[in-house]
């Protein structure tokens, strides 16, 4: 799983064009849409989905699961995890 | 008369604020230039990282100015503060990066999209202060200090009381970027003229 998570995070930060961040930059638990958090917007979900697709072949066409997938890193990777079981 | 009551200069491996050195470049670090005075300016924006590089000149350097202006924004109304702004390279920057992300990677990026237009770094200074005066990014070949003059002076006669202006030189990783807080009558500070600006700018490449 941290595995999962390390190159979720890598993934991230490659896909977003976020090159000034680090894999260590980005907590686990930290929410992703919060200013507080990483701070990424509504054309960063459009990203995110791109890569669930890209890099682990899943489809996130429900908008109510997207939300509460990409909440933090780690429930991106609970929802990966459940996805290709 | 109005004056310059703050500037800053970022070049290649150093910035000043107010003439004096607020940072130099540390070479044996994995972070870029602009994430070192991110990191020194002691500042939680994660937006930062997500701003392409011109943007992120224009918030490292209101950043610097309101250091040294703590009472930036708290002394003027949220619409009397302008931003003036200009460069050379307009959003080259971030354009070159986008159409490298569709005919090279093949999947043209939304996240470098939203940045291939210069004035976005006005938006983000912006949301970032809650300013919402009057905004101007203007394209010339080189730096234009009569045009700040001209358009600082008539921005300062309708309505503004402070106009934060820059020049923004950011290129394939090459950095010139100055910003000078003008204020008017009865701020500190030295006169707002031609002299003075191109003094303050300290343009190396723009002389």
């Amino acid at each position: 799983m941290d595995q999962l998570k390390e190159e979720l995070k890598k993934h991230i930060i490659e896909q977003l064009n976020l090159e000034d961040l680090q894999v260590s930059d980005i907590d686990d638990n930290s929410l992703l849409f919060s200013a507080d958090g990483v701070g990424l917007d509504s054309i960063d979900a459009l990203e995110l989905i791109v890569l669930m697709e890209k890099f682990y072949g899943i489809q996130v066409t429900n908008p109510e699961e997207g939300k509460e997938a990409f909440l933090t890193i780690n429930t991106m990777a609970d929802y990966i995890v459940k996805k290709t079981k | 008369m109005s004056f310059i009551t703050a500037y800053c200069h970022i070049g290649e491996d150093i910035c000043t604020v107010n003439g004096a050195v607020f940072l130099q470049k540390k070479q044996d670090v994995t972070d870029s230039w602009f994430k070192q005075l991110y990191k020194e300016l002691a500042i939680e924006y994660p937006k930062f990282y997500k701003m392409d590089m011109l943007a992120q000149a224009g918030f490292i350097g209101s950043e610097l100015i309101k250091k040294v202006s703590p009472d930036l924004s708290t002394r003027y109304q949220d619409d009397e503060i302008a931003l003036l702004f200009a460069n050379q390279q307009s959003s080259a920057d971030a354009d070159i990066r986008f159409q490298d992300s569709y005919l090279e990677k093949k999947s043209p990026s939304p996240s470098l999209f939203v940045y291939t237009l210069p004035n976005i770094v006005l938006g983000e200074i912006a949301i970032r202060n809650k300013w919402f005066g009057e905004n101007m990014f203007a394209v010339f070949p080189k730096f234009a200090p009569e045009f700040i003059i001209q358009y600082g002076s008539i921005l300062l006669k309708t309505g503004s009381k402070a106009v934060l202006a820059g020049w923004l030189g950011v290129l394939d990783g090459k950095v010139e970027v100055s910003l000078f807080l003008i204020g008017e009558k009865g701020d500190d500070g030295i006169p707002f003229n031609k002299e003075n600006l191109i003094k303050c700018a300290d343009l190396r490449d723009q002389a």
